[in-house]
């Protein structure tokens, strides 16, 4: 029976390392222990290229290739037959390879010594199992396509964007066992992702940002590609990363380092997936575990799937948001709250806002915050819609791609957690109300 | 001939592999169960399950080119001992508690990185009727050791 290698990708995750037989021009053997193989499809796998050694000069001269993999979880052996094609040094499949290259590495106390210099893509010419006896497989944690089922069917009953996403973390952790997780979505305009949502930390987190490129998260949304590291690393855990990145791009000003990113202070394990629709990048959601080497394949493969219903599910409750008439506004003046004022300041040039001192939020969602409590304190303005909000001159949406519905889903997480006493709350398709307990007196700068 | 230090090495609870390539070039091997050092230094002997090698067998004797690597899973410490004129040898009954210490030893260096004793225990199954050795006189030994060093080789054995 021929095995197929999607069955048996417990063995490439280097638990108990491969080894890498090739022959020279003379026909004399080498052998080689690997840190990695990389799955691509049934008929393909890479291999990391960390040195110029003799494996690498015998596969360069045209030397056929075997491997030899066993699997941790059963005892099983396989000789792979792989023919060399070609070798990438930038891309998904090299950046996958470099960020597993990476906790591998921290992992063996070679930080210092391993370094991806390429992906060698190999064409898997046959699987051969070694004879001999082998343990049952242990039982999954988790049916995956069970929670598969469940999660999307889930997902289907939402009648909202931001009752999506707590359906979608909620299922993460319900239905695939995925305590700390947090989804963040794509600020295209800023080259940043900011945490609309997250679960299992202490803090929420909510309104922290990301760049773009920087650590797991960053990289998994440049690339659009699922990011997975297997032991802790601090080359790709996200603080320090985030922190380098930040200083050599000179945005410190822009991104939003005053609301502290969640996280689990040392993660053996993290998994990032992007979510897109229709070939555009939406967000990334973001799992991490203390355990070594928790996430594999098959975890990997299920998130990706769900992460795909979640992508459209995200993509049509947006555009359903833009699709009503503008609704005639709600004044009422006869509006009345008593108690202390609170205090709303608001610097024009960073769209930041601050209650009674305390920061808030800054950027699209600062501004928007601040038109519509002018609004509210001017004329008692209370009912509002997104394409109202979108042709607002004092909010200078970035464009099309602005993800607005996602940027009141964000600042109304904000105002809630801060219980200051200004609420948001959707009042149907693409509109929402505002109501606040205490008057307002707003500053300017 | 190798030195007393890597010879000792060799014998410890290392992870064993041995490759010989077939006359298109390509490679075969298996997982050793444990080895011998012979004659002072001058030859080493590798068993293997005979039903695990049998194109690493067809190619050592077609060949006699091996290459042989030991590491050890605590250190990352891997050694490469290559040799030409490798031979097929019918194991000695006398050899098992060989075979059986080096189980031990490598269930002791890989169960404490978390390994599980009966995954490891299976792999190194070793039916007595199914053995085979294969003996050679190292001619080149490599530092396989991770690292700049990697690859260069020790002195001449």
């Amino acid at each position: 029976m021929t095995v197929r290698l999607d069955t048996i990708r417990e063995c490439l995750e280097g638990v108990i390392p491969g080894h890498i037989a090739t022959c020279d021009a003379e026909g004399m053997p080498n052998l080689a222990y690997l840190s990695q193989v990389q799955f691509i499809d049934n008929e393909h796998v890479a291999l990391s290229y960390q040195f110029f050694n003799r494996t690498r000069q015998n596969i360069l001269a045209g030397s056929p290739v075997r491997l030899l993999l066993t699997s941790h979880l059963t005892g099983a052996q396989y000789r792979l037959t792989l023919a060399y094609l070609r070798t990438e040094t930038a891309g998904p499949l090299f950046e996958q390879m470099k960020a597993k290259l990476a906790g591998i590495a921290s992992h063996e106390g070679m930080s210092e010594v391993f370094r991806l210099r390429g992906s060698d893509v190999y064409r898997l010419l046959g699987i051969e199992q070694v004879p001999g006896a082998t343990l049952a497989l242990p039982p999954p944690a988790v049916n995956y396509l069970t929670a598969l089922r469940r999660a999307t069917g889930r997902l289907a009953g939402c009648g909202s964007l931001a009752r999506l996403l707590e359906t979608a973390l909620d299922c993460l952790g319900s239905e695939f066992g995925i305590g700390h997780v947090m989804f963040l979505m794509l600020d295209e305009s800023r080259g940043c992702l900011y945490t609309l949502a997250s679960r299992g930390y202490p803090q929420s987190g909510v309104g922290s940002e990301i760049p773009v490129g920087a650590g797991v998260i960053g990289i998994c949304a440049r690339e659009r590609i699922p990011i997975r590291i297997g032991f802790m690393t601090s080359e790709y855990g996200y603080g320090r990363t985030i922190r380098r990145s930040v200083e050599a791009d000179g945005q410190g000003d822009s991104l939003e380092t005053a609301i502290p990113l969640p996280g689990l202070p040392e993660a053996g394990s993290q998994m990032a997936i992007p979510v897109t629709a229709f070939d555009r990048l939406l967000g990334v959601l973001y799992m991490e575990n203390v355990a070594d080497l928790h996430f594999g394949y098959d975890d990997e493969d299920a998130l990706v799937a769900f992460a795909a219903q979640l992508g459209l599910a995200m993509h049509h409750h947006q555009q359903a948001e833009e699709l009503d008439e503008e609704a005639p506004t709600t004044e009422n003046p006869a509006v009345q709250v008593a108690g202390p004022p609170l205090r709303v300041r608001h610097f024009a040039a960073t769209d930041s806002v601050f209650l009674d001192d305390d920061y808030l939020i800054k950027g699209v969602a600062g501004a928007i915050l601040w038109t519509l409590l002018s609004d509210f304190v001017e004329r008692r303005r209370t009912s509002f819609t997104n394409k109202g909000l979108r042709v607002d001159p004092r909010i200078r949406l970035p464009g099309v791609s602005d993800n607005l519905e996602a940027r009141l889903v964000l600042l109304q997480r904000r105002l809630d957690e801060r219980a200051a006493g200004i609420h948001l709350a959707k009042t149907g398709r693409g509109r929402f109300s505002l109501a606040v307990d205490r008057p307002l007196q707003l500053i300017s700068g | 001939m190798l030195d007393s230090e890597s010879a000792a090495f060799i014998q410890t609870g290392v992870s064993i592999s041995l490759a010989a390539c077939g006359p298109d070039r390509l490679p075969s091997m298996s997982r050793g169960l444990g080895c011998k050092v012979l004659d002072g230094g001058r030859q080493v002997s590798i068993f293997l399950r005979r039903s695990q090698s049998l194109e690493l067998i067809e190619n050592i004797l077609n060949s006699s080119r091996v290459a042989n690597v030991f590491s050890l899973p605590s250190s990352n410490r891997t050694l490469q001992l290559k040799g030409s004129d490798a031979r097929i040898v019918p194991f000695a009954a006398e050899d098992l508690c060989i075979i059986e210490r080096h189980v031990a030893d490598f269930v002791l260096e890989v169960v404490p990185l978390g390994m599980s004793e009966a995954v490891v225990r299976a792999i190194l199954a070793c039916p007595p009727d199914d053995l085979v050795a294969v003996t050679y006189s190292p001619a080149a030994a490599f530092s396989q050791t991770p690292g700049p060093k990697a690859g260069e080789p020790l002195a001449a054995p």
